[in-house]
């Protein structure tokens, strides 16, 4: 047990450290033109894509539910921003006119109704909350009350995203079809062009990144945390014990989906742009990948993978445009097989090899390609095909 | 454990990427932003093919005001934020002189802010939608009046009657259409002769024209069989928006169904040469096309044009470029088009300031491309040829019909009133 | 004829309409077709020549000249041998195709082939030209065909609408109502609203009729249609996931590859077809593989799709083993992160095809068997349809065949059941699963050869169709082959059917999808539930 809280201890110190780094010093290393504003930026929608990988792991690597509709929420949170954003161009926009511009070329002369409310930002955030979550709400009610586990909640949560994602690729929609939402230019009062904007925007972002990891790590020990991994590991059993757990997963499902549309929101007003194929299920599945790559069911791995994966990403598409994509399938195809655990298994089993070498020639050690996993066995393991 | 190298490497390049590259004096950087994977990679990596070919022969013959272009291409990845955000990395972390780039007007809307903050220049090459004026991009680009409103004069002139609207859902058909609604009713063409359906809103006002089908659409059985109908009363004629991909079962489907170019003809605004090499040519001989340019035009500085890109696509060692079967075709040459126009905008000024440059670009230069003579305009758009085509089997286009020195208009809506 | 005017060419090539020349028709289809070429014996006198005969080795033809009707000989005496690559096509403009087409009609009226006088009759009703009613006449007259009799009454009563005589416009009228001519309907409109402009209420209630019998027509045919379109679709869907029921529903394997492995498939259903044809140079990561072509022309060359059928199976299958031996074989345990290895491939795949046939699509012509129609009673039976239901029905049969009726899959079945009972009894479970992948796979390039006639041939092109595999194999009940029938033909009728009543297939599309998600509600485990005891399942 000590070695546990020694371990904790060590934790504590590394993030307090990685936060202090992100929130204070690195927004200041930019102010005095250390860092550049594009780095920064950067920074800022990779801390985004790690609170969705966040999420998703929450739901994959705790629960045991591969949803491939979190890019659905992310979206949708991304959106509800997105129309604030959009109402406070003003007439600044190509017509000229007091509505958006998409409004304009459909014809529009007046503000349709759902869009007066987003002129406040308590509402938009509110909504940016709401929308999402209502959404995860029914949705998982009904999935969940249904017992659509598995495979089954994959698919349907795909079918969820592609079908909205063609609904919002549509003009009628009134969302801004496929260009969608973009040339945005204040926020709360401040120019979103404004390196101090964009800095303000990443430590905002990095405060949310630092909150859902330490409120999640307090999750994690408590009994619902208990009960959450029980459940990946053996819903069956836990259900028997007596604990609802359609309530649980919805509970969870709604979680998830809220840390997703919170990304969204600081999402798009960082990269200045947010459009329907930002909900395709292949986004899920890139965030999927990232937790996978970093590391399921801990809550650094997601963050590793989201960072490492599209630091990949924006490097190789410069460098290598050619050759990126075979970087990257390459890349999940090794760790799949070679490194269940993520990245951050490696000093696990650096740490092991070493321990092998040192003992020479002592017995070979009994586990050899599923050792990580052994100790989070994946939820799916227990259903051979039928 | 070489990976794990691999990845501190990356982390290392991803963080820092303020690794000053070596920049001699003697050139200039020149972004090249287009999709090199990703849906968008079918069109788009044609242009980049262009634009580096372009550069080497400017090179060769001395520079850009003494300076080599130092080409900086990036891959978009027919991904919109990550659009935006090779934008920035050009702009503000590599200081390009120009950018050349973007193909769908998503992409090109997504970088626009980027451009206007940071007072960058981009050339823009494909047919768009309009409605926009920005004065950080040079749209070398086909205005609808320069393609769709030319297409349909010549077809009313050919004695067609009946127009079939279709496109893909986005912005260019949706706005293209709604620009040749007006225009065909202005030339008296009666409502119910326009096919595909119309959307009206709550007045009455009609704020959508034509049929429109998803990306990566692939069944067009239903709406083949509406267009048979519709054109059986005959003197049809189907103007077809459809983007790239899905014009192969379009066609296919149109031809299963015993349709022709004879009976039904199909103008297309999204096929150039270049899509044709994915297409059936041999199912779409006598299919209209409307460009500023065709591979086919028999002049002097267009053998030149592809006999050097030919040429040069053997030589090239750029890794990930095809050698076999290539094709020009307009969107290209509107590329090759912009690298001159900005040499010689830049050589008006004498700086590569793009305040100087953007001045230059607006007061009138000239360039003889491979399509003819094109000069700028004040509205950062392009005076040019449009010519009217129809395929053929080999997949090049017959010229039918040549329009001199067409003005490119950007603001089109509301312009042709129905008297 | 080869005068440069295109105006006068025009012109000449309609006042051919009258001559009874047999030469005149080949000659104008040859023009028509490119087939009519260019010869230069000598600089400046240019000969118009058809090449005839067969192809010798040096894809040589004899020609004969035009104006004379005499083979071309050389200085010898010895019959000239033309390469049509080598010759310039005699140009032509739409406009003078049109008046070829007018020519051609007139003569195809009389024409031996029903078809061509169905066409020819047709587009002279269009004109509503009185002049030519005579011949119209003339040839109802004589014809026995009940389609050609059909087209000519109508031909007739079209133009007839153009008749100042009101009672014939009736008469007319009542003749289009009777036959529920579709290609009339904007011309009845016209002749109604020229009859309510002048007041002539008669022939305006008349041609009412007639529009509204029109209409009821039109309905039954959009029913019917829909009812065929629904079925090839469901087959198309069907072809497409049968080979995802096997890897996933049998074995549990996610493949998102598997778009990958129907593009595998229609790839090499364009190789196939370039090597009938002219060969192909491939580039393959700084290497170049030259392929040489057979050169085949005619039959020989349209039936390069049945050899690419099972050269696209084969090849599919080969991949898809590859990709078991080498990666899947080691995450049987762990499906969901087959889901993710598999999608690395998926994009790895995807660059690979791109840099080997570039990021453009491909062009892959159909042959003529697949490009054809029949049309019953307006209803339009494309022949590629046509051929893919039955496909659809002939792999069904293969597949129950292979599963049930040979020692493969009775293998199959148990490894699939119970691997560690089976791997207990002596069966060589390792070697199961490989063949089973790749019959799956291969089942996979198989619908790629058919995409291929339908849709585009480019690297993304698995991607367009992988989401909709999955639907049909889930909504089916995974692990049961006859619920991804079934399920395949629902959503094929059900999309079909929505297209058809809304006349928008993005709302359509995302109706199915709702309707996906609510049924998978009501029943969570699919159409067909396989059995089991164990609670986990």
């Amino acid at each position: 047990m000590s070695s546990l809280s020694k371990r904790h201890k060590i934790e504590l110190i590394a993030v307090g450290v990685i936060a202090v780094f992100f929130i204070v010093i690195f927004p200041l290393l930019n102010a005095h033109g250390a860092v550049s504003n594009f780095t920064i930026n950067l920074w800022g929608k990779y801390l985004c894509y790690a609170l969705l990988a966040i999420s998703v792991d929450l739901l994959w690597g705790y629960t045991g539910l591969l949803s491939l509709g979190q890019a659905l929420f992310f979206s949708l949170g991304g959106y509800m921003m997105g129309m604030y954003l959009m109402r406070m161009i003003g007439d600044l926009g190509q017509y000229k006119k007091p509505i958006p511009d998409f409004l304009v070329f459909l014809g529009w002369t007046d503000l349709p109704k759902f869009w007066v409310p987003f002129s406040s930002f308590p509402f938009a955030s509110a909504m940016v909350l709401l929308v999402p979550g209502l959404l995860a709400l029914v949705f998982g009610f009904l999935a969940f009350r249904s017992r659509v586990k598995g495979v089954y909640f994959s698919i349907l949560t795909q079918a969820l995203t592609y079908g909205a994602s063609l609904m919002f690729f549509r003009n009628d929609m009134l969302m801004g079809g496929n260009n969608g939402f973009t040339d945005f230019k204040f926020i709360l009062g401040y120019d979103l062009r404004d390196a101090s904007t964009q800095r303000g925007l990443f430590i905002a972002t990095a405060l949310v990144l630092l909150v859902v990891y330490v409120a999640l790590r307090l999750l994690s020990h408590t009994k619902f945390g208990l009960v959450q991994r029980a459940i990946r590991d053996g819903e069956n059993r836990v259900l028997f014990s007596g604990y609802a757990t359609a309530h649980f997963k919805l509970f969870i499902f709604i979680v998830a989906a809220l840390i997703a549309a919170v990304a969204g929101a600081l999402y798009v007003p960082q990269v200045g742009i947010i459009n329907p194929s930002e909900m395709t299920p292949d986004k899920s599945l890139e965030a999927v990948v990232w937790c996978a790559v970093g590391g399921r069911a801990t809550l650094v791995g997601p963050i590793i993978g989201a960072i490492g994966v599209n630091s990949l990403k924006s490097w190789a598409s410069r460098a290598a445009p050619d050759y990126w994509l075979v970087i990257l399938g390459g890349l999940f195809v090794i760790v799949v097989l070679l490194l269940p655990g993520g990245i951050v298994s490696i000093p696990a089993r650096l740490k092991a090899l070493w321990q092998r070498f040192k003992k020479k020639p002592a017995e070979p050690e009994p586990t050899s390609s599923g050792d990580s996993s052994a100790s989070i066995p994946p939820a799916s393991e227990s259903k051979p095909s039928a | 454990m070489l990976k794990v190298n691999q990845l501190v490497t990356v982390g290392a390049l991803a963080l820092g990427s303020m690794v000053a590259s070596a920049k001699a004096a003697d050139t200039v950087k020149v972004g090249v932003l287009h999709s090199l994977s990703g849906t968008m990679a079918i069109s788009e990596t044609s242009l980049r093919d262009v634009l580096l070919f372009t550069f080497d022969e400017i090179n060769a013959k001395g520079g850009v005001l003494g300076k080599k272009i130092e080409p900086v291409v990036v891959d978009g990845a027919s991904n919109w934020p990550l659009f935006a955000e090779k934008a920035k990395q050009l702009l503000e972390e590599d200081k390009v002189a120009v950018t050349f780039g973007c193909w769908t007007s998503v992409s090109r809307k997504s970088v626009l802010p980027v451009y206007e903050k940071n007072n960058g220049l981009l050339f823009y090459p494909v047919q768009y939608e309009g409605q926009e004026e920005s004065q950080n991009v040079f749209y070398t680009a086909e205005a609808v009046n320069q393609q769709a409103t030319p297409a349909i004069d010549y077809l009313l002139e050919q004695g067609y009657t009946k127009f079939y609207l279709i496109g893909t859902d986005y912005v260019y058909p949706q706005t293209t259409n709604l620009v040749l609604l007006e225009y065909l009713l202005s030339k008296k063409v009666p409502i119910e002769n326009i096919g595909g359906g119309f959307k009206k809103d709550d007045s009455g006002k009609i704020i959508s024209a034509g049929k429109y089908t998803p990306f990566g659409h692939t069944d067009y059985q239903q709406i083949i069989s509406e267009i048979k109908q519709f054109a059986a009363g005959g003197k049809t004629a189907i103007v077809s928006t459809l983007n790239g991909d899905t014009n192969v079962p379009f066609f296919k489907e149109y031809a299963a169904a015993g349709l022709t170019a004879e009976i039904a003809p199909v103008v297309s605004f999204s096929i150039s040469e270049d899509e044709f090499r994915g297409l059936p040519a041999k199912q779409l001989v006598g299919q209209l096309g409307c460009w500023t340019y065709f591979q086919s035009i028999k002049s002097d500085a267009n053998k030149e044009f592809v006999k050097n890109f030919k040429k040069w696509l053997k030589e090239t060692k750029v890794p990930g470029i095809v050698k076999e079967g290539r094709v020009t075709c307009s969107p290209m040459v509107l590329s090759y088009n912009g690298v001159y126009l900005w040499k010689a905008a830049v050589e008006k000024a004498g700086t590569f300031d793009v305040d100087a440059v953007r001045a230059a670009l607006k007061s009138g230069l000239s360039f003889d491309g491979p399509g003819g003579k094109v000069t700028t305009q004040s509205n950062m758009h392009l005076t040019k040829n449009v010519f009217i085509g129809e395929t053929k089997a080999d997949g090049q286009f017959k010229i039918l019909k040549e329009f001199k020195d067409v003005y490119g208009e950007p603001w089109l809506l509301g312009k042709f009133k129905a008297q | 004829m080869l005068a440069s005017d295109d105006a006068r060419k025009i012109q000449l090539v309609a006042s051919l309409a009258g001559e009874s020349d047999n030469a005149i028709e080949p000659l104008l289809k040859a023009w028509r077709e490119d087939a009519l070429y260019l010869y230069e014996p000598t600089e400046g006198a240019r000969v118009p020549v058809l090449l005839v005969g067969e192809k010798d080795d040096n894809d040589g033809r004899a020609a004969v000249r035009v104006d004379t009707g005499a083979s071309l000989v050389d200085a010898d005496g010895k019959s000239l041998r033309l390469v049509a690559a080598d010759l310039d096509a005699v140009e032509h403009t739409s406009a003078l195709r049109r008046a070829m087409k007018g020519v051609l009609d007139l003569l195809d009226v009389a024409s031996p082939d029903r078809k061509k006088r169905l066409q020819a009759i047709q587009t002279i009703g269009f004109s509503q030209d009185a002049e030519k009613l005579p011949a119209l006449q003339k040839r109802l007259d004589m014809e026995n065909d009940a389609a050609v009799k059909r087209s000519l009454r109508e031909a007739i009563a079209v133009t007839r609408l153009k008749d100042p005589a009101a009672n014939v416009k009736l008469s007319a009228l009542k003749e289009l109502q009777e036959l529920h001519s579709l290609s009339s309907y904007d011309l009845i409109r016209n002749a109604m609203r020229d009859a309510e402009t002048v007041g002539d209420k008669q022939t305006a209630a008349a041609a009412k009729l007639a529009l509204s019998a029109i209409d009821k027509h039109k309905s039954t045919i959009n029913f019917f249609g829909t009812l065929f379109r629904g079925l090839s679709l469901g087959s198309i869907l069907l072809i497409v996931a049968i080979g995802l029921a096997i890897t996933f529903g049998l074995m549990g394997v996610i493949n998102m590859a598997h778009g990958e492995m129907i593009a595998v498939g229609a790839y090499t259903t364009y190789l196939v077809e370039n090597v009938f044809g002219a060969g192909i140079t491939i580039p393959f990561f700084g290497f170049s593989l030259s392929i040489p072509g057979i050169h085949a022309s005619g039959v020989f060359y349209q039936s390069y799709f049945l050899f690419a059928l099972p050269l696209s199976f084969l090849a599919a299958a080969l991949v898809g083993i590859g990709l078991e031996r080498s990666i899947i074989r080691f995450l049987y345990r762990r499906p969901l992160e087959s889901l993710l290895a598999t999608w690395g491939v998926s994009l790895l795949l995807q660059q690979g095809l791109k840099l080997m046939f570039g990021s453009n699509n491909v062009q892959v012509s159909s042959p003529s068997y697949l490009s054809g129609n029949w049309t019953v009673n307006d209803i339009i039976f494309g022949w590629n349809r046509v051929f893919v239901i039955g496909f659809a029905g002939l792999i069904v049969f293969g597949v129950w065949l292979i599963l049930t009726k040979t020692p493969l899959g009775l293998l199959i079945r148990s490894v699939m059941q119970n691997r560690n009972m089976a791997s207990c009894m002596g069966v060589r479970t390792e070697r199961v699963n490989m063949l089973t992948f790749g019959l799956g796979s291969g089942l996979a390039g198989l619908a790629g050869a058919f995409i291929s006639q339908i849709g585009n041939v480019g690297p993304s092109l698995g991607q367009n169709y992988i989401v909709d595999c999955f639907m049909t194999v889930v909504v089916g009940g995974v692990g049961n082959l006859a619920g991804t029938i079934y399920s395949a033909i629902g959503i094929g009728l059900v999309d079909q059917s929505l297209q058809q009543i809304l006349l928008n297939p993005v709302l359509g599309k995302i109706l199915v999808l709702v309707a996906i998600i609510l049924f998978l509600q009501w029943r969570p485990s699919g159409l067909f539930v396989t059995r089991s005891r164990n609670l986990d399942d």
